[in-house]
């Protein structure tokens, strides 16, 4: 009985702790600037979405929200590509087989931000300073590691016996790839993705050290506007907050249990 | 057929991308580590004079601290935390699988919009933590958590708290590959529920807790939203990470040998905080 109490309170502590915040921002982003100091913790008065439209009219939310999108999705598409291929590779033995999956997989291990400073330089090198392209080529560098071995863990379950049928048939290498390896790992490279683009849509730093202005700078960048020292009407900043965070929540309430697993996956091998 | 060259072939996105973006970054930060260069010219070497002025930099020294206090508190606080939420879900109470999906939400959601929402939890006149305490009469605890140097590290590493969920899901995977009969027979020998997650279910899952505080070390080197947000590395650099150090040298002070240097150092003790994990498992697992 004892156990039971003190397991729920458990539960519903970190309820409140996770959910709790989250529930307070979306209340607080219909309130007016005074209701939110007047009754901080009560249900807004009316559910307009003024504060909505004005976050909308200050800053160009919406250019930075494509921004994010395109980065998100060709940063992904990058590393799904260069995974699917090199995953396929590595299904072959070869002498230095090992050695390049490691070489691969290693960067899993580094804090890449001590590489800020090289890779700023770089990308001015390539002329993709202040540019989304930038950007994406990046964070596909930066978070290959992490698709890879989600595309490899998932590949590496395709049966062997399919591959050798298919070879015994006179199927090509490239065919092998194209007709049965690569759809066999279709859910897989998803998975990969969904994780890969929930990743670049919330990086900070990278995003902020390779843009200047709204033409190539991430929602994560551009939301920290709506928050200066002198001009900070709150509302609507969680307005805007709201909308650089939806796109990844909703994704998630409908492909939880893909996410979960794509975020831990491999990492107990 | 499988061809040398068609394997090569298929592995050149993968090793461009890798090359490019990790090994050559690497080669970089290591040689202009060694170099005073505002950005245009040629580098100056200046040997290791670099390193030993991050040595004498007291906001480096600070950043270096803090990050050690991350691990710390993320080893020794953070993970018995998800270890403890990750054994009550593991006893599938009723409605787990919402509290497993509701515990991992944070995790999705990013660092940039929970910062922004921490710091005005935190914010001296309008925040609602101070308008909480002065409800509850508690007036003299009210107060500017994030300019006052005793309170503001602190202020930015509460929010860690919320992360559990990512800890909790790698307990929990390990936790079902736990033979049921393991319980079965503690329970034939009258094992109460708390015995058995002591004695049967944490020694078993010792691998995940392993990968747990290496995620933390990878948390604290990375740490840069939070402080950033919230404090700027204030007041008088007490929320200084590594990451923010690196970031503030390159774009305000535009000493990029020095910011190389922190780099350097970042994945220095990155290395060897790994290396020292890996050495952990591997005698827990004899």
């Amino acid at each position: 009985m004892l156990g039971k109490i003190a397991r729920w309170s458990v539960l519903v502590v970190f309820t409140l702790i996770t959910l709790a915040p989250l529930l307070w921002l979306v209340l607080s982003s219909f309130k007016t600037d005074a209701e939110l100091f007047g009754n901080p913790f009560g249900l807004p008065a009316s559910w307009s979405f003024v504060n909505y439209q004005d976050a909308l009219d200050a800053h160009p939310l919406l250019l930075f929200l494509r921004n994010s999108f395109v980065v998100a999705l060709l940063s992904s598409v990058l590393i799904i590509v260069a995974g699917l291929l090199a995953s396929y590779a590595l299904m072959h033995q070869f002498r230095l087989s090992r050695f390049t999956f490691g070489f691969l997989l290693f960067g899993i291990l580094l804090p890449v931000n001590a590489l800020m400073t090289p890779i700023f330089f770089l990308v001015n090198m390539m002329g993709l300073y202040n540019n989304v392209l930038g950007v994406a080529l990046v964070y596909a560098g930066l978070f290959f590691p992490l698709g890879f071995l989600v595309i490899k863990s998932y590949m590496d379950t395709t049966p062997m016996e399919i591959l050798e049928a298919a070879r015994v048939d006179g199927a090509s290498f490239h065919r092998i790839f194209r007709s049965i390896v690569a759809p066999l790992s279709a859910p897989g490279a998803v998975t990969a993705g969904i994780f890969l683009m929930i990743t670049a849509w919330n990086e900070l730093l990278f995003a902020s050290i390779l843009t200047q202005d709204a033409s190539a700078q991430t929602v994560q960048v551009g939301v920290r506007y709506f928050l200066t020292a002198y001009s900070a009407n709150y509302p609507v900043a969680f307005a805007a907050t709201v909308m650089a965070i939806a796109p990844t929540v909703v994704i998630y309430m409908v492909l939880s249990e893909r996410i979960v697993d794509a975020m831990t996956a491999g990492s107990l091998k | 057929m499988a061809s040398r060259r068609n394997i090569a072939l298929y592995l050149v996105p993968a090793v461009a991308l890798v090359t490019v973006f990790l090994v050559l970054p690497l080669v970089v930060v290591a040689i202009l580590s060694t170099t005073r260069w505002v950005g245009v010219g040629t580098p100056e070497p200046v040997g290791f004079d670099n390193f030993s002025h991050l040595l004498t930099d007291p906001a480096f020294r600070r950043a270096l601290a803090n990050t050690v206090l991350w691990v710390v508190v993320g080893t020794v606080v953070h993970t018995p935390l998800c270890v403890l939420v990750a054994l009550v879900v593991a006893r599938r109470p009723r409605g787990w699988r919402f509290f497993r999906t509701a515990f991992f939400v944070p995790n999705v959601i990013s660092a940039t919009a929970l910062a922004l929402l921490w710091y005005f939890v935190f914010h001296v006149s309008l925040g609602p933590l101070n308008t909480l305490l002065r409800a509850a009469g508690l007036d003299d605890w009210a107060r500017a958590w994030l300019s006052d140097p005793s309170t503001a590290l602190g202020a930015t590493m509460t929010p860690w708290v919320v992360y559990v969920g990512f800890g909790m899901v790698l307990f929990l995977t390990q936790i079902s590959t736990i033979p049921r009969e393991y319980y079965e027979a503690a329970q034939l020998d009258g094992a109460s529920g708390l015995r058995q997650d002591l004695h049967i279910t944490i020694p078993l899952i010792r691998r995940a807790i392993a990968l747990q505080v290496l995620f933390v070390v990878g948390y604290a080197l990375r740490s840069f939203e939070y402080p950033f947000i919230m404090t700027s590395g204030g007041p008088a650099d007490s929320t200084m990470t590594l990451s923010l150090y690196i970031y503030r040298q390159m774009m305000t002070a535009n000493q990029y040998g020095l910011s190389m240097a922190a780099g350097v150092v970042t994945l220095v003790v990155g290395i060897v905080l790994t290396a020292l994990i890996f050495l952990g498992l591997r005698r827990a697992e004899r």
